[in-house]
């Protein structure tokens, strides 16, 4: 230290001595800490928790394997191998001369290929000096004699000869190795197969050797010493073909969340918790043979999230629950993401991702969830205000309200807006007045004044209706009763107390007939179900080909379907709260003076209608209902195109903020579950207040709508993204929407999914055919005359295929959909199958020792026959099925149909159990096939019933 | 508790707190003597704590001084008071040295000291305590990663690095062209043009209040109440829409506030003289423009005639000039802010047709 002098010290030293001494510490401390908190993180940890985990798991699988192996097969080629080593003992002096052999040309060789290499490098660079020598040369003088080309040449042939050593020595090596092996032959045999029996506990042995700890591996992660080679690394997937919008561009996405959901994508971690947890189905995602594996589509594209953050907040997980949430408000200090635009979806919402690729594609397969909420998106009919990408173009949800008279009476409608499921409990049709923001009694006059303006405006606004019987027979309704829970009505219909939810957009496809009778008249009821397109020419509501007595029937049944009438009145008021509504609604759009104006040149009816006309614009009736004078009128909701990329600050939770956690998903499912929860406590002016209907959704309903929202994006992934587009891709997307816009799913297995009419008979085969291989199996010609006008195949269904009068756009893209999805689309097929007499006789043969009529009764079905046994008639084959399809479902029926009565007579595919016809179960099912197609005269839907 | 927090709440409005900042500079010039002692001194700095602690309670306020961003303004305020007491205090000191007729402390100290090890050793302590800061920030206050930015979604609010928040503080009185360019210049070029302006040799090399007690007064308003409360003011009781919140108060986005500011024009024409504007915006102008006149080249002679006469003569036309334009240029933000809460005055000149206003 410095000599203390007296003169030129500003502080005293001693005191800066420990002042250095103790800020040395504290540095000394805090770099600790820091190198700590670097070791400390939380993925590292995560990866040596796995560390700990994986071990364990591959040691049970070890042990597992151990157990699994043929152990007397193991002890029998150890004791042949015995055997087979002492017969090499002959042979032993013979061998030790070959391997000593073998040793001194293995020795040769790799001199002759080192001079051989080496030459050839020489002989390169002497072949390249003289190149440039004699190019120079000949720049000066073309004439130029260049001396040297005889070396290089030299060098070239020495090389040459080499080479030519080189192969005969490896030739004879290859010799020697030959004798060797054919001496040891026997040996080598068993070997080879005992080392395929042990394969997979070497492979494991080898995993667990691995992952034994080791001094090497815990310095390589020692604090400090892991800014090397660390085992404890950041994992990550890039994903070229899958973008992340950055705003100002785009970049192949970057997923980290491997680094601490390590199990994700292995086999065997199904039921350890989270973050080491097997992804819960690998067969369609994740999995490296998945068609979205982890290397082409990472993980954030679906979940959302941030990918490259590899901290659990950081990263935005979502809680899928309020019991998961509170505990990771405790574990983790979980809040509601802020730094982040697209926080994870919660697991009920996930499939909302699909449609970033699958785009326009109302049913995904595997996507439950979404397939759903569209369905319901689609029933509740959110496309008909809100303009929604993929949904344009499609019929108006609600009833045809232009001939409102004939059907109902004007309290019936003013009880029913009022308040419409008190009235049916499961209707789609939501509640606009009397909600939220409107219940409160000073708010019931304005309600009533509205509700009967729009009243007064729909009749006044009906046209006539006249109907295609004049005076109908009076039915019976316990007939009806029968007719309509066996025809297929409740495919589409509800008539008991199923509330919407348990129902399912499908079987709410049309409306509930809960209480129809308290709502129409017989008359009214006969007159639609008879013949639905003589009320409304759009309707799709099909035609059953009921006789006109069966209608009568169902029209006694369906008008004894009484009950709800629904909530009465509010409030009583006077023409001139008429006036003054009227007035706000005009002041509005034109100044004061001229709006008294306007009004007092009307009378009371005008005012009144006018009001209606107002309040229906203003709320949006038009939009799922037909009603005269608003057909070229604008959707007045948001559009949601792209609602799911808008970010957060967009959404105005108002003074909800402390009710509602601020999450785009929360915002959109309290909308839904209350439309005008977002007025509370506010001080608005009647027309200021919000306007969507109360739809009256469960939880779940609000959920699976949120997830339809949340998937309406912008365009971020590119096409290779995307599934590769072609005529038959296309020809299954617009099939996959038809059938269910047209709701043939209610009635109809397709791809997996549908057949809910399943559920309403007692037996499956009762249930309507499952259509997945239809394309496969009948003839397009057969299949649009049936569609036109619909045969009898299976006289023992009481359900029956309806007359839906679709054009031939429709039935053509329905055809070439099961084409498209049984993959038939191809060229032209023959429907003709040619075949010889002795074949016939054979076909004969079989048919009857096979006894296919018993089951395929042709014509009359005999009288005490078992339901459960019938099949379709065969006569109907030529002009129906496929002649190829039908050797197919001889082969192996239960592949093509799970669950089918027909039985596999031909096990043993291409054997056969009937030897006694010359010939194999080819030829054999061929046989039967070509004499199905001697048969004629079944009903044929091309030549009438 | 909650009563506490709603009374601050009520009383804040940007008019309380800048009043409040003045005020609070008058006290301290006016009571130097008393400012300087120790018990001053510390007992500011506990009410600070206890301030802090009481809003640590808080919900909203715990929320924005615990936001990494603003942890440092947290520690400009503590380190503001500090200063601005110890420098006062040196100064107080020093006076009354120099009353008694004795040379200020730092006269009695060596003016030579050793490069090694009293410079040397200092330093190399200031760094390894700085080291230390800059590690345990590090950890402790972690820099989120956040969302690509996006020009389609301003965030609001808005708020401009924490050393800008004054600045931007003067966007709601003035234009950008001034507020942004002009008058952020103008304190460059002031501060630059100080030694040259200023020749008075008092104070050199040592702390003292009574002697430069108008410089330091001139000081401490421009920089303590200009710039660095309404830096404090910028980073927490602005919130979304630049609207003004309570400390303690919930940051919605739906409040509001009536914009009812009105032009000097319009007062003059409108309410004055009961006419309509007149068209040309030069002769609809021409109060105002006169008035900036008046301000920036008639006021400083004026002033030297009468009332800064003494400063006048000792600094000569051009140095007297230039300080009187950087002055009144400072003292510009406080009557514009006067002229705003008092008169709802918007603009003194106001001429949109060539997007010029001030």
């Amino acid at each position: 230290m410095a000599d203390k002098r007296a003169v030129g010290h500003a502080y005293n030293i001693d005191f800066l001595n420990v002042v250095f001494a103790v800020s040395s510490l504290f540095v000394l401390f805090t770099t600790v800490w820091m190198i700590w908190d670097d070791y400390d993180r939380e993925w590292k940890n995560y990866q040596r928790d796995f560390t700990v985990l994986e071990m364990e798991v591959t040691r049970a699988g070890l042990t597992q394997a151990q157990q699994d192996i043929d152990q007397a097969r193991v002890a029998e080629l150890t004791a042949e191998r015995v055997v087979a080593e002492q017969g090499l003992a002959s042979n032993a002096t013979q061998m030790d001369e070959l391997e000593a052999d073998l040793a001194e040309i293995d020795r040769e060789l790799f001199v002759a290929r080192q001079t051989y290499q080496f030459t050839k490098a020489n002989y390169d660079v002497d072949r390249y000096a003289f190149e440039v020598r004699r190019e120079e040369a000949h720049a000066e003088d073309p004439e130029a004699e260049v001396s040297g080309e005889a070396a290089v040449t030299a060098l070239y042939e020495e090389w040459l000869a080499q080479g030519l050593d080189v192969e005969a020595l490896s030739a004879r090596r290859d010799g020697v190795r030959g004798q060797l092996a054919s001496l040891r032959e026997g040996v080598s045999g068993i070997d080879e197969e005992l080392a395929s029996l042990t394969a997979e506990i070497e492979r494991l042995a080898d995993v667990v050797a691995d992952l034994e700890p080791s001094l090497i591996k815990n310095l390589l992660n020692a604090p400090m010493l892991d800014l090397m080679a660390p085992t404890l690394t950041v994992r990550q997937t890039i994903t070229p073909n899958i973008l992340d919008d950055v705003n100002f561009t785009v970049v192949p996405k970057l997923d980290r969340c491997e680094t601490c959901h390590l199990a994700i994508d292995r086999v065997g971690y199904e039921n350890y918790p989270q973050p080491f947890r097997t992804h819960p189905n690998l067969d369609v995602y994740v999995g490296s043979a998945s068609p979205h594996s982890i290397e082409s589509t990472g993980c954030t594209v679906c979940h959302e999230g941030m990918g490259q953050s590899i901290s659990f907040i950081d990263a935005s997980h979502t809680p899928a629950t309020e019991t998961q949430k509170a505990q990771w408000e405790e574990d983790y200090h979980w809040e509601e993401s802020h730094l982040w635009d697209y926080p994870m979806l919660p697991t009920g919402m996930v499939e909302a991702s699909c449609a970033k690729c699958h785009k326009g594609e109302v049913f995904v397969p595997e996507a439950d969830n979404l397939n759903l909420a569209y369905g319901m998106y689609e029933r509740a009919g959110c496309y008909a205000c809100h303009k929604t990408a993929g949904f344009e173009g499609l019929r108006k949800p609600g009833p045809n309200l232009t001939k409102l008279e004939s059907k109902l009476t004007e309290e019936w409608v003013a009880n029913w807006i009022r308040d419409p499921r008190a009235v049916k409990p499961s209707t789609w049709m939501p509640r606009v007045w009397y909600n939220s923001n409107t219940d409160s009694p000073e708010d019931a006059v304005r309600n009533e004044v509205e509700i009967d303006a729009v009243v007064a405006y729909l009749f006044a606004n009906s046209d006539d209706h006249e109907f295609a019987v004049a005076n109908p027979g009076p039915g019976n309704a316990e007939e009806g009763q029968r007719l309509v829970e066996s025809v297929g009505c409740l495919a589409c219909h509800i008539t008991g107390d199923e509330t919407r939810e348990a129902a399912g957009p499908r079987r709410t496809f049309g409306q509930p007939l809960q209480s129809v009778g308290s709502k129409t008249t017989v008359a009214w009821l006969f007159d639609w179900v008879r013949d639905p397109r003589h009320y409304n020419a759009d309707t799709f509501m099909p035609d059953l080909r009921l006789t006109d007595s069966e209608v009568a029937d169902v029209a006694a049944y369906l008008s004894g379907l009484t009950g709800g009438t629904g909530t009465g009145a509010g409030a009583t008021y006077q023409a001139a709260d008429v006036d003054a509504v009227l007035l706000d609604y005009l002041r509005a759009i034109v100044p004061f003076e001229e709006a008294q104006a306007e009004l007092a040149a009307m009378s009371a009816d005008e005012r009144q209608l006018d009001l209606g006309r107002r309040a229906i614009g203003r709320y949006g009736c038009f939009s799922c209902h037909e009603i005269s004078g608003f057909e070229d009128t604008q959707a007045i909701g948001t559009e949601l195109s792209a609602e799911g990329s808008k970010l957060l600050p967009q959404f105005d939770f108002a003074f909800m903020h402390e009710e509602i956690p601020h999450s785009k998903r929360d915002w959109i499912k309290s909308k839904l579950l209350d439309p005008r929860i977002y007025d509370r406590n506010r001080i608005l002016q009647p027309l200021e207040k919000l306007r969507m209907p109360n739809f009256g959704f469960s939880d779940d309903e609000a959920r699976l709508l949120t997830t339809a929202v949340l998937s309406f994006q912008r365009d971020v992934q590119p096409k290779v993204a995307q599934v590769p587009r072609s005529a038959r891709k296309d020809a299954i997307i617009d099939g996959r929407n038809l059938v269910r816009r047209r709701n043939c799913v209610a009635c109809h297995e397709i791809e997996g999914d549908g057949g809910n009419y399943r559920d309403l008979v007692e037996e499956p085969h009762l249930a309507p055919p499952l259509l997945t291989p239809e394309g496969a199996k009948v003839q397009p010609d057969w299949l649009y005359a049936f569609f036109r006008d619909p045969i009898t195949i299976r006289p023992w269904l009481d359900v029956r295929m309806p007359t839906f009068g679709l054009d031939d756009a429709h039935w053509n893209g329905v055809l070439d959909y099961f084409a498209a999805i049984s993959d038939a689309v191809g060229p032209f097929r023959t429907h003709e199958a040619v075949a010889d007499a002795t074949e016939l006789r054979t076909g004969e043969e079989l048919f009857d020792l096979l006894r296919c009529q018993q089951c395929h009764v042709l014509d009359t079905i005999p009288e005490g026959q078992d339901l459960a046994t019938l099949a379709p008639d065969l006569r109907m084959s030529p002009e129906r099925l496929q002649p190829d399809w039908v050797l197919e479902w001889m082969i192996r029926p239960l592949d093509i149909q799970p669950g089918t009565n027909m039985p596999n007579f031909f096990t043993e595919y291409p054997g056969s159990f009937y030897p006694q016809f010359d010939q194999d179960a080819v030829a054999q099912i061929r046989s039967i096939r070509d004499y199905l197609w001697t048969f004629s005269g079944g009903p044929s839907p091309v030549r009438g019933n | 508790m909650d009563a506490i927090k709603s009374f601050i709440d009520a009383f804040a409005d940007p008019r309380l707190f800048f009043s409040l900042a003045v005020g609070s500079l008058a006290l301290v010039v006016w009571g130097h003597e008393a400012f300087a002692s120790k018990r001053w001194g510390w007992g500011l700095m506990a009410f600070l704590v206890a301030l802090f602690g009481f809003g640590l309670t808080d919900e909203n306020f715990n929320l924005i001084i615990t936001k990494p961003d603003n942890v440092p303004i947290v520690g400009l305020i503590f380190l503001l008071l500090f200063f601005t007491w110890y420098s006062v205090r040196q100064g107080v000191l020093n006076d009354r040295r120099i009353a008694a007729g004795k040379p200020p402390i730092e006269k009695d100290e060596e003016d030579r000291v050793w490069t090694w090890p009293d410079l040397v050793y200092t330093e190399l302590i200031a760094i390894v305590i700085c080291t230390i800061i800059i590690i345990v920030w590090s950890i402790a206050l972690e820099a989120p990663l956040e969302q690509p930015a996006n020009s389609a979604n301003t965030p609001n609010p808005s708020k401009a690095p924490w050393y800008f928040l004054g600045l931007q503080e003067m966007l709601v009185y003035f234009d950008p062209w001034l507020a942004g360019v002009v008058l952020p210049t103008l304190i460059i070029v002031g501060l630059m043009a100080i030694p040259y302006i200023d020749k008075n040799p008092k104070g050199n090399g040592y702390y003292t209040f009574k002697e430069r007690s108008v410089e330091i007064t001139l000081f401490l308003f421009g920089f303590v109440v200009l710039w660095s409360s309404l830096i404090v003011l910028g980073t927490f009781l602005r919130g979304p829409n630049w609207n003004f919140f309570g400390p303690f108060e919930y940051w919605d986005i739906h409040k509001l506030e009536a914009l009812t500011n009105v032009q000097l024009s319009e007062v003059i024409w409108v309410q004055l003289f009961a006419v309509a504007l007149p068209d040309s915006w030069f002769i609809r102008e021409i109060f105002g423009i006169l008035l900036v006149i008046g301000y920036i080249a008639v006021l400083p002679v004026v002033l030297a005639k009468k009332g800064l006469t003494k400063y006048y003569e000792k600094l000569g036309p051009v140095r007297y000039y230039v300080t009187v334009l950087l002055f009144l240029s400072m003292l510009s933000l406080p009557v514009k802010m006067l002229a705003r809460w008092l008169f709802n005055l918007k603009y003194i000149v106001s001429i949109p047709e060539l997007f010029f206003n001030i």
